[in-house]
């Protein structure tokens, strides 16, 4: 209920007419958040990814071409997450076999080798210089244009990303599936000895966090209008929920809040000083929430 | 593809995979010692690249004269390193891929703070000519490099087998508990074995530049690569690292003389994935036998 008047409250926001960057920076911010509410949601789980660019970039790529071949907003969307879905649950089955360090490097492995593809399937993909000219999403019915003109449907898409992960969040923990994930956390020997089976329960965990992951991905492309496979793929993709959802901690809204703060910190702070450090902020709060290691540190 | 190009691709395949090798070894070292995933190793080899390249823009001289001073560069962050990851909660090495994963990023941020994006090679009149074998062109440079490598994993082998510091290191990352009982300081060792790893890694580093292009964020490939002969070479065995390297050499070299340079770094990702997912397992009970 809570959750839901914060949402609320932010969604009548653009009605007070700030400036299209505030929409645009707010838009990114909620995408980094649904991003670590997703990151968590395999943390749960007892699952580390290094690779959640992965499934940004198959959302991203997925919504673009689609939008390019003509398919409407909800299509590309759908499409987009749909895909980032099948990817996540393919990693999944291969987490099936790894653990810990060795998970964590194949979700890395993953996020470059598609990079790779994405790199080099150029029919496809446009190589390295990407996708560009896809459509921007429209305002709500009844939303004035001069508020904020086209970027008041991306914040408001945005905002539904978010919610939709925080949803799939909340609804996966309450389940029985949330049982089996912390089962699988605590020990996997143990819930398997119980007649746990470890599998599909990590498939499921993927998949959700790849569809999550891969919705933040379409918002992501349609807000800019162009998808590149170094960005879309890139580190930054697959740190920053790393990062904002460790610091977060152990809450259903942690993740998202500290990757709102940390988002907004990194564009507004560190940005204007060293636009070539604004990977900077990222690199300190990772390295930081590893040493000092604090009580509601999330990863298992 | 003719003869003459896959012999091309197998020669400068199996000459840079004596770099690759020693860039692995350093990265095994140091696994070995502190279990510790150094996701940044490649990272300090690049930045060995940019030290040397800066002091061989600065003096001008033959290049591998300043390998001392490359690997002088990355040394002294040994040390950082050792402390950080003694610092690490467990699971060692999941906590270090976290930490050494955000060392990375602070490593690459600071390279393109640095010297920025652009594309530099160390590309030295001295090591500039080649030597033609048959229709096979084996560059100095490539030539200079592997042998280098050669000596150095030879020599690295030679140390940890025979000479006391050797054999503190191999007791320590046999069994820390068990080395420790026995009068071995193995707070020194692990600090040696790091601070060698880096001096391995900056060295290679110099050598890597006069064969490929030096940007921020090269060294991630190598680092895929160092793991990718980690897992293949098992922990400590010099050997099979260097037969290894070689290998993963040509197989580069084949890709790349097949499908085009781009699908490099792909089929990079993709050997790594696949030895996850095949040796993952042997790595994980490694660890476990260790622990």
């Amino acid at each position: 209920m809570k959750l839901a008047a914060v949402l609320l409250v932010l969604a009548v926001l653009p009605l007070l007419g700030p400036p299209a960057y505030y929409l645009y920076l707010f838009s990114t911010a909620y995408q980094f958040a649904t991003l670590a509410t997703a990151w968590s949601l395999l943390a749960y789980g007892g699952q580390v990814s290094f690779g959640q660019a992965a499934f940004f970039g198959l959302g991203a790529y997925g919504a673009a071409l689609a939008s390019l071949h003509g398919a409407s907003l909800w299509l590309t969307i759908s499409l987009g997450a749909a895909l980032a879905g099948a990817g996540g649950a393919a990693v999944g089955l291969a987490a099936g076999r790894l653990n810990g360090a060795a998970l964590a490097l194949a979700t890395l492995a993953t996020a470059e080798l598609l990079r790779g593809v994405a790199l080099n399937w150029t029919a496809l993909t446009g190589g390295g210089s990407g996708l560009v000219g896809i459509p921007s999403i429209p305002s709500l019915p009844g939303i004035p244009l001069e508020l904020g003109g086209r970027r008041v449907g991306a914040y408001h898409l945005s905002l539904a990303t978010l919610a939709a992960a925080l949803t799939i969040s909340a609804v996966v923990l309450r389940s029985r599936a949330g049982l089996a994930l912390a089962a699988l956390r605590e020990g996997e020997t143990r819930g398997a000895l119980l007649g746990l089976r470890p599998v599909p329960w990590k498939v499921l965990a993927f998949a959700l966090s790849g569809v999550a992951t891969g919705l933040a991905g379409a918002v992501y492309a349609h807000t800019l209008g162009a998808v590149e496979p170094d960005v879309v793929f890139g580190r930054v993709f697959s740190i920053a929920p790393l990062v904002m959802a460790t610091l977060g901690g152990r809450s259903l809204l942690g993740p998202a809040a500290a990757a709102v703060a940390l988002y907004l910190v990194s564009e507004l702070v560190f940005h204007p000083l060293a636009p070539a450090l604004h990977q900077l902020p990222y690199a300190l709060a990772l390295i930081a929430v590893t040493l000092i290691r604090p009580a509601w540190r999330r990863i298992p | 593809m003719s003869l003459t190009t896959l012999l091309q691709a197998l020669v400068s395949g199996a000459l840079v995979g004596c770099l690759y090798a020693l860039i692995a070894a350093g990265f095994s070292l140091v696994l070995s010692v502190s279990r510790g995933l150094n996701l940044a190793h490649g990272e300090l080899v690049v930045l060995g690249g940019y030290a040397g390249y800066a002091a061989w823009l600065l003096l001008g001289v033959h290049p591998l004269l300043l390998l001392p001073l490359a690997a002088l560069a990355t040394l002294p962050l040994g040390l950082v390193w050792d402390r950080l990851t003694a610092r690490l909660a467990p699971p060692v090495e999941l906590w270090s891929c976290v930490l050494t994963f955000g060392l990375s990023l602070l490593l690459q941020s600071a390279m393109t703070g640095f010297w920025s994006g652009e594309y530099r090679l160390l590309a030295s009149p001295a090591l500039g000519h080649g030597v033609a074998l048959g229709g096979v062109a084996l560059s100095h440079a490539r030539l200079a490099a592997a042998l280098v490598a050669l000596a150095a994993v030879g020599a690295l082998a030679l140390g940890l087998r025979r000479a006391r510091w050797g054999r503190a290191i191999r007791a320590t990352s046999l069994d820390r508990d068990a080395a420790s009982l026995l009068g071995i300081d193995v707070e020194r060792a692990t600090r040696l074995a790091f601070v060698l790893a880096f001096g391995l890694a900056g060295g290679a580093g110099l050598l890597f530049a006069t064969i490929h292009y030096l940007y921020p964020a090269a060294g991630s490939e190598l680092t895929l690569l160092a793991i990718t002969l980690a897992i293949w070479a098992g922990i400590g065995r010099m050997r099979a690292l260097l037969f290894g390297g070689v290998a993963l050499g040509v197989v580069e070299a084949l890709t790349v003389a097949v499908a085009g340079t781009g699908w490099r770094e792909p089929a990079l990702a993709l050997l790594l994935l696949a030895s996850l997912l095949a040796r993952g397992g042997a790595l994980a009970r490694e660890f476990g036998r260790r622990s």
